[in-house]
């Protein structure tokens, strides 16, 4: 392992980056906010460009004769079944994010939308955003990285990383090697920040969870660190030993009680007016997904603008951060199906789940605030992590759904780590698909410090800014990447032509 | 933000496109290889 230059100096970029943030929480967060406030005012146009172009050229690949080639040799059949694929596809890509923001974030719009559109239009438009942020472009982000690693991992051969689309399709040289280099150190940067961040809110959602179950408050820290520990107690089995299939059975299970979750929500809160938002949610997105994935609200106030940027362009960064990680794993578990499948399959149905989950969540918040008139705005605006807690209270057997929501939370949160530990440990060891005990379990060591960094960091704004500061070289990574698949595929076609 | 640092950020983004686009239509050529 010491003789490996990228782990070593991945981790210690990550590892300085982590020492930083304990010695001087708020001095990290303060030079992140500004590196990252001067990229997202200059580079807001291209921030947007860029997911647009990407959406895009997913839906042009899959109608395009190219969406037939398959992802191995053209006699390889799919691993998994569809419906644990798309299972598979959701625990990867959802994680504890959903279960975090289900009601906070279209209701965080809403306080600000209600100022400019008062507060009926206010509800479908925060709606709306939050569905842009967690819709198709976000999952066309990870579909075509996973696309680019699967297509040159199993239809040509190449090691699972980051740098081999480069590599064969440019030749391995001075300046290739370089950058490929370059891109594997920087996709390992982004996974191991992101998954940080990742960390904190999820132990800060499952201390605000068991504050919520057993009546406590004010437990500050220390509950905070305990959940922690106990997390970090919790990946070290599963690092050590070979639990493929038992990660699966986890995230499954996550699945499952989330699915449940939000069907009881739907079924035991005011169904028909859910199921209205629903709907003209679903008709809003389609109307709009496009035209709105170009808008830069340059035109707007400065109030605006700021929340443009710590809100859309630091979910879209943050998809970024996530797509090496998310991309490996829905590459792998995509063997055999084409490219038209993979695309279909990986973008519109976890869309079309989000749209349900916030049309249930940000529903129920609506229906608090323009029908009954509760107090839900100041819990947003004083304790973000515990609003989806204070929607179950509202509902019977709350004891119960709050229970399952920590349980899932906390089982995203391992699997996570677990599955983010195993892709570092892969990547910084030149795509060994079995890396060594020891490797994953540094990985699992940093993630753990840069979890540990974020919470004390103890606010949200300060987690996203360096997630977005870690995320930023891979917008111009992603790019290139899918220059790389525009022209293997080209080729392809060429030498079939011949 | 100040206009030179805007300018000179901005520069930098154009010529990564660019390069994009000159990659993507760049032939192929076996030589690039060591």
């Amino acid at each position: 392992m010491f003789k490996n230059p990228l782990l070593i100096i991945a981790l210690a970029i990550t590892g300085v980056v982590a020492l930083w943030g304990i010695i001087d929480t708020q001095g990290l967060a303060a030079f992140a906010a500004r590196l990252v406030g001067i990229q997202f005012t200059s580079r807001a146009w291209f921030i947007m460009l860029t997911v647009s172009f990407l959406l895009i050229v997913s839906i042009w690949l899959a109608l395009s004769p190219y969406g037939a080639i398959k992802l191995g040799k053209d006699d390889d059949e799919p691993e998994f079944s569809t419906l644990s694929w798309i299972a598979m596809l959701f625990s990867a890509g959802m994680g504890v994010g959903l279960l975090y923001w289900g009601t906070a974030e279209p209701l965080t719009h809403y306080l600000l939308a209600k100022e400019y559109e008062g507060a009926r239009g206010a509800a479908s438009t925060a709606l709306f955003i939050t569905n842009f942020h967690w819709g198709l472009h976000a999952w066309a982000i990870y579909a075509l990285t996973g696309l680019v690693i699967a297509y040159f991992s199993f239809r040509l051969g190449c090691p699972s990383l980051v740098s081999s689309p480069i590599l064969r399709v440019f030749g391995s040289n001075k300046i290739t090697r370089s950058v490929g280099w370059f891109s594997d150190l920087m996709a390992i940067v982004a996974i191991a920040i992101g998954l940080g961040g990742s960390v904190a809110m999820g132990v800060f959602q499952v201390k605000e969870g068991v504050d919520a179950l057993f009546g406590l408050q004010d437990t500050g820290m220390g509950l905070t660190m305990g959940i922690f520990i106990v997390l970090c107690l919790s990946f070290i089995l599963p690092l050590t030993v070979d639990l493929s299939k038992g990660m699966a059975l986890l995230s499954n299970t996550a699945m499952i009680v989330a699915g449940s979750l939000v069907l009881y929500l739907l079924l035991v809160g005011p169904t028909y007016y859910l199921m209205g938002g629903i709907v003209q949610g679903f008709g809003e997105y389609l109307g709009s997904v496009l035209v709105h994935g170009f808008r830069t609200y340059t035109f707007m106030d400065d109030r605006v603008n700021s929340w443009f940027q710590s809100w859309t362009l630091t979910y879209m960064v943050w998809w970024l951060a996530w797509a090496p990680f998310v991309g490996v794993f829905i590459a792998r578990i995509s063997k055999g199906r084409t490219i038209r499948e993979f695309l279909g399959g990986v973008i519109l149905i976890p869309t079309a789940f989000s749209i349900i989950w916030f049309g249930v969540f940000g529903g129920i918040g609506f229906f608090d605030i323009l029908k009954i008139d509760s107090p839900i705005l100041e819990v947003v605006q004083n304790n973000l992590s515990g609003v989806t807690f204070y929607v179950l209270k509202q509902f019977p057997l709350s004891f119960l759904t709050i229970a399952a929501t920590v349980f899932a939370a906390f089982l995203f949160l391992v699997t996570s780590v677990v599955s983010a530990a195993f892709v570092l440990g892969m990547f910084s060891t030149g795509g060994d698909l079995n890396p060594s005990t020891r490797v994953k379990l540094s990985w699992g060591l940093v993630l753990g410090a840069l979890g540990l960094v974020m919470i004390l960091s103890g606010s949200i704004d300060a987690i996203k800014s360096i997630i977005a500061l870690g995320a930023l070289p891979f917008v111009f990574i992603v790019l290139l990447l899918v220059v790389c698949l525009l022209k293997a595929l080209k080729l392809e076609k060429a030498s079939v032509h011949e | 933000m100040n206009n030179i640092l805007d300018t000179f950020m901005n520069i930098e983004v154009f010529a990564f496109i660019g390069l994009l686009i000159w990659l993507y239509f760049k032939p192929i050529n076996p030589d690039d290889s060591d």
